[in-house]
């Protein structure tokens, strides 16, 4: 079986679930198995650096474009997946797999699956899981092959990092195909992290959907002040406008790694604990107690959030004004 | 300009799900139908621009609740309302309505697809980039802005970190959005009651057109990862708690 696991980096970083995609497809595969790293982007160097753990590299150089568009991305992909006839193509669940993984599902009529977390050969098949209603429900899908997996990004360990052996990188130049596309790149804006900066912060207060509405941010932006911690948001909260975007942590928002993280009426979809997941200690609110984040919570209460902010914070106070 | 717009009801995430005896599906008997998030603001972003340069919405719906919620968009805006048959009353799979939003996006001469970017139900793929590869249309996912420039639409895409890439894409196209420039509007009572009179307009639905798709083998419930200790419901022994908790690891008092 030949597995084709694409990559991404811009800015010249590689994105580390890239590193995932290779794992997933090593994890996929019987041994014989050749996985094939596809990467597009405008400096090489970070997947020449990183993603030696494949069999071999396919990159496309895409010229002057900062942040290659998804459009230009599936293009090059589908030309890939035309030489190298791969069985399964995983394809990261990030703002570009989304375009690119329905783009090459819909050309070539192979079946697709999203949210993927498991992979499992299955003779000429595979089983796969993947998350669907927010991460509720776990669904276990037939597959045949070829086939392609939308993969969600922390659900595979990253594989090592090494750097690729010159003879196993085949190199085009894809400025062409990039100049060619009907979505053109005219701008792109990098947040000002002037106020805050939520990826440095030792303590976060998170509020989701469950604070209600604007005013009640307060309320918990007074229990932040106390714990001398930073003010976040999910995103239906930052959507809202009840926050600005450089406090959204998540998949489109921050990836954060505080050492103490209350997340208040914050349910946990899979995108948002993509963003804060690794948090040293994870203490969370909500009435539902199925909500996916007690999860990945270390200490878990199912109590009205207001009655808790409200008591707790009169603790603190008391507490420091000893 | 023509801008149709694709609202899918789907079931409440925040309700309970049950499965169905035979594991396959969820229980649809006692469940909330509500408007895709992402689809309430692809919705507003359509409206947003019809104010900004005129055009005319045309709102279509699929699902359980669909001419409640084409009243709703018709209060907020839309010129017309469409409701798009459902196969079966189970999942609404992007991958398989996808090729009906192509023929309606035809037949109605749309220079502008918008739908949400994503629905919890789209596992086998999402709708932008489905029905923009079928149209033949570029496709962008992920919007959070809108606008048009000249003859050009210009779209702002989440690409996570927080950086956000602006591009020009000349019509027709399809976008799916994921923020309104602005939080979706709120609906005069007066204004639902007028909109209520609005004829609806019935669409079939297409033949998928793919041969081989994944299957759902089972549907199950996720075990609790986590080995996090539930402190419970009552606030104050909560607060209790949490407050000794904070002050043991250092975060109280400082």
């Amino acid at each position: 079986m030949r597995i084709v696991a694409c990559t991404e980096g811009s800015f010249g970083k590689l994105e580390p679930f890239s590193l995932e995609m290779i794992a997933a497809a090593r994890g996929a595969g019987v041994a014989g198995d050749e996985v094939v790293a596809f990467f597009a982007g405008q400096e090489l160097e970070p997947a020449i650096a990183n993603l030696g753990a494949a069999d071999r590299l396919v990159a496309a150089s895409a010229g002057n474009a900062e942040l290659i568009a998804a459009e230009s991305y599936a293009r090059l992909l589908r030309d890939t997946v035309a030489a190298e006839e791969p069985d399964l193509v995983l394809v990261p669940y990030s703002a570009n797999g989304l375009d690119v993984a329905g783009d090459l599902a819909a050309r070539t009529g192979w079946p697709l699956v999203s949210y993927v977390n498991e992979i499992r050969r299955d003779g000429d098949r595979l089983t796969v899981v993947a998350q669907v209603y927010g991460g509720k429900i776990l669904a276990e899908c037939s597959v045949p092959l070829p086939a392609i997996l939308m993969v969600n990004p922390g659900a595979f360990a990253e594989a090592e990092r090494r750097s690729v052996d010159p003879s196993k990188l085949q190199h085009s130049d894809a400025t062409a195909v990039v100049a060619e596309g009907k979505v053109r790149l005219v701008g792109v804006d990098v947040p000002s992290y002037d106020s805050v900066d939520l990826t440095t912060a030792e303590r976060i207060v998170c509020v989701g959907r469950g604070i209600g509405d604007e005013a009640s941010i307060d309320i918990a932006r007074g229990l932040a002040d106390i714990l001398g911690a930073e003010i976040a948001g999910s995103r239906p909260v930052v959507d809202s406008g009840w926050l600005p975007k450089v406090r959204q942590v998540g998949k489109s928002g921050q990836k954060v790694k505080p050492k103490l993280y209350l997340a208040l009426g914050v349910s946990g979809a899979p995108e948002h604990l993509e963003g804060m997941s690794k948090s040293d200690l994870i203490i969370a609110v909500n009435t539902d107690p199925k909500a996916p984040i007690f999860n990945v919570a270390h200490f878990g209460a199912t109590c009205d959030l207001f009655d808790l902010v409200a008591n707790l914070s009169e603790r603190l106070q008391a507490a420091s004004g000893r | 300009m023509k801008i149709l717009v694709v609202l899918r009801m789907i079931p409440d995430s925040a309700g309970e799900l049950e499965l169905t005896s035979d594991g396959r599906g969820i229980d649809r008997e006692w469940l909330d139908f509500q408007l895709n998030d992402f689809d309430d603001h692809a919705l507003e972003e359509a409206i947003l621009l019809k104010e900004a340069v005129g055009a005319t919405v045309v709102a279509v719906a699929i699902g359980e609740g669909s001419n409640r919620v084409l009243q709703m968009a018709v209060a907020r805006g839309a010129d017309e309302a469409v409701a798009l048959e459902a196969e079966g009353d189970g999942i609404i799979e992007s991958r398989a309505i996808a090729s009906s939003i192509v023929a309606l996006a035809r037949s109605k001469a749309a220079d502008l697809v918008l739908c949400g970017v994503q629905s919890t139900e789209d596992l086998f793929g999402q709708l932008v980039p489905y029905a923009g590869t079928l149209l033949g249309w570029p496709h962008v996912s992920g919007s959070s802005r809108l606008g048009i420039e000249g003859s050009a639409l210009r779209v702002t895409q989440e690409r996570g970190g927080g950086i956000a890439a602006t591009y020009e894409i000349a019509l027709p196209a399809v976008i799916g959005v994921q923020t309104a420039s602005k939080a979706p509007r709120y609906v005069s009572g007066s204004k639902l009651r007028e909109a209520s009179k609005t004829a609806i307009g019935k669409a079939p639905s297409e033949p998928a057109g793919f041969e081989r798709s994944a299957e759902i083998v089972a549907l199950r419930l996720p075990g609790q990862r986590g080995t996090g200790e539930n402190l419970g419901d009552n606030p104050e022994n909560v607060a209790e708690r949490l407050a000794s908790i904070l002050a043991a690891k250092g975060f109280a008092g400082v």
